[in-house]
């Protein structure tokens, strides 16, 4: 790690922090948003989190740009013109800079990044992780067996929590009416972006399986590499988002429904679930990947590290649909019609 | 040997920074959008892959003298892969952005419009009242 780069994506980073607080314009703050994510992204690269990283900036730089835009775009583009700092806007500035005051305070006190001292690395339960991981999954990237084995029930909620913000949004501005009307425009026949432009057409066409591709091999590599189920999820969603962004919403919704979706997303959480359920049924408890040895072939550690990739393919199939719901709703008001 | 691929790769390097320093300027000091985004877009895709093939060669050295290692060849057919996919998609986004502009008319500055030519002209392009003359 090379402390002036870090120093340099620091100051760029309350750069941008502040420049889209300050912008008027939201669209304008949005894309600053996607930097600020982005040199958030490089940080942590930097500091060796390469899972979190990726993460960032495949949902911070990426998709939940798109998803913002989206959203100015149905909204008002410009923030209201109070010129004047009111008092409530006066008293939360207070207490933010006491609250800052006071974290920036007490950051003196954390132990330097990479101490091998601090009580974050000597803790019994970490330095179990560091040594055994490997032998007890045969996973040689320790996120992942961390994430989807020792940790497998935080991952479980955390993927039911991206499966109800997607009910939440469809709640909220899905319109029932509009959407059985389009189950019937989706049956014509319309030629695959009829309108859009000649050239993004024809590169989207070239990407998407590609993107698709390459979202399936971060899937099923993650026990190696940095990647996993939700970083493969959101880049199967993403390519479903550039093919609606560049062919037209009907189009990819053709191709991926959202009653589709809908199903797809619980089954990824059905599968997560009852791989859980299936380790309880054979006797031990709940996501205990261990007992599945009898069913799947090449010893305990082998049986986890295959449990693994079947509940991050779960992940990905909840990622992937619920991101395409969620810009699909929100690119359209709810109605599934037009769209950006 | 060595000298030859680190004089390789860095002077790849070093020009793609070159050309980037021409983008900023571009950007910068353009007058009008139309002008700005082609300064964007050119040098941005050329300086980006003159730097990641800078980068591959860099990784290459390691496998020139190593043969053995082939999980370095295959960083540098990752780097190559980069490069082939900002190729395909930097120009795009530069092209959809500029279509945006014109689609929503964004004005052209008067000292880069050439007012000799027999050409419609950019409002009558956009408004699509320009008719081809025979």
């Amino acid at each position: 790690m090379i402390w002036q780069l870090d120093l340099i994506l620091l100051i760029f980073l309350v750069i941008t922090a502040l420049i889209s607080l300050r912008v008027r314009d939201l669209l304008g703050a949005s894309m600053v948003f996607g930097i600020y994510s982005f040199l958030i992204c490089l940080l942590w690269a930097g500091m060796g989190a390469v899972d979190v990283a990726f993460t960032e900036a495949a949902v911070g730089a990426g998709v939940s740009t798109v998803i913002l835009v989206a959203t100015v775009y149905h909204t008002r583009r410009v923030t209201g013109g109070h010129k004047r700092a009111s008092g409530m806007k006066l008293l939360s500035l207070l207490l933010m800079l006491v609250l800052g005051g006071v974290l920036l305070h007490a950051s003196g006190d954390f132990p330097a990044l990479g101490d091998p001292t601090s009580p974050a690395n000597n803790h019994p339960v970490a330095q179990y992780y560091i040594e055994g991981s490997y032998q007890d999954t045969k996973v040689p990237n320790l996120v992942t067996s961390v994430l989807a084995d020792y940790r497998g029930y935080d991952t479980l909620f955390e993927t039911v929590v991206v499966f109800v913000a997607g009910i939440g949004i469809l709640a909220v501005i899905g319109v029932p009416t509009a959407r059985m009307r389009r189950e019937e425009v989706c049956g014509d026949t319309a030629q695959f972006g009829e309108d859009s432009d000649l050239i993004i057409l024809q590169t989207c066409r070239l990407v998407v399986p590609v993107l698709q591709l390459f979202a399936l091999y971060v899937i099923a590599h993650g026990h190696h590499s940095p990647g996993g189920g939700f970083q493969g999820g959101v880049l199967f969603g993403a390519s479903y988002i550039l093919l609606a962004l560049s062919g037209g919403l009907r189009e990819a919704l053709r191709r991926l429904s959202e009653s589709m979706s809908f199903r797809l997303a619980a089954c990824g959480i059905v599968i997560y679930a009852g791989f859980g359920l299936l380790c309880m049924a054979l006797g031990s408890s709940f996501l205990d990947y261990a007992i599945l040895d009898s069913i799947l072939p090449g010893g305990v550690a082998k049986a986890r590290s295959h449990s693994m990739l079947i509940v991050e393919a779960g992940v990905g199939f909840t990622v992937t649909t619920i991101l395409f719901v969620i810009y699909a709703n929100l690119a359209t008001r709810g109605k599934l019609e037009g769209g950006l | 040997m060595s000298l030859f691929f680190d004089l390789l790769s860095g002077s790849m390097m070093i020009t793609g920074l070159v050309f980037f320093v021409g983008t900023v300027t571009g950007m910068l000091r353009f007058p009008d959008f139309y002008t700005r985004m082609h300064a964007g877009g050119k040098g941005d895709t050329l300086s980006t892959i003159l730097i990641l093939l800078g980068a591959a060669i860099h990784v290459f050295e390691d496998f020139f003298y190593d043969p053995l290692q082939w999980g370095v060849l295959l960083v540098m057919v990752k780097i190559l892969a980069i490069a082939a996919f900002i190729m395909l998609t930097s120009p795009t986004s530069t092209h959809a952005l500029m279509r945006a502009g014109f689609e929503d008319a964004h004005e052209a500055d008067e000292t880069v419009v050439d007012k000799d030519q027999d050409g419609p002209s950019l409002e009558e392009l956009q408004s699509g009242t320009w008719e081809e003359r025979s």
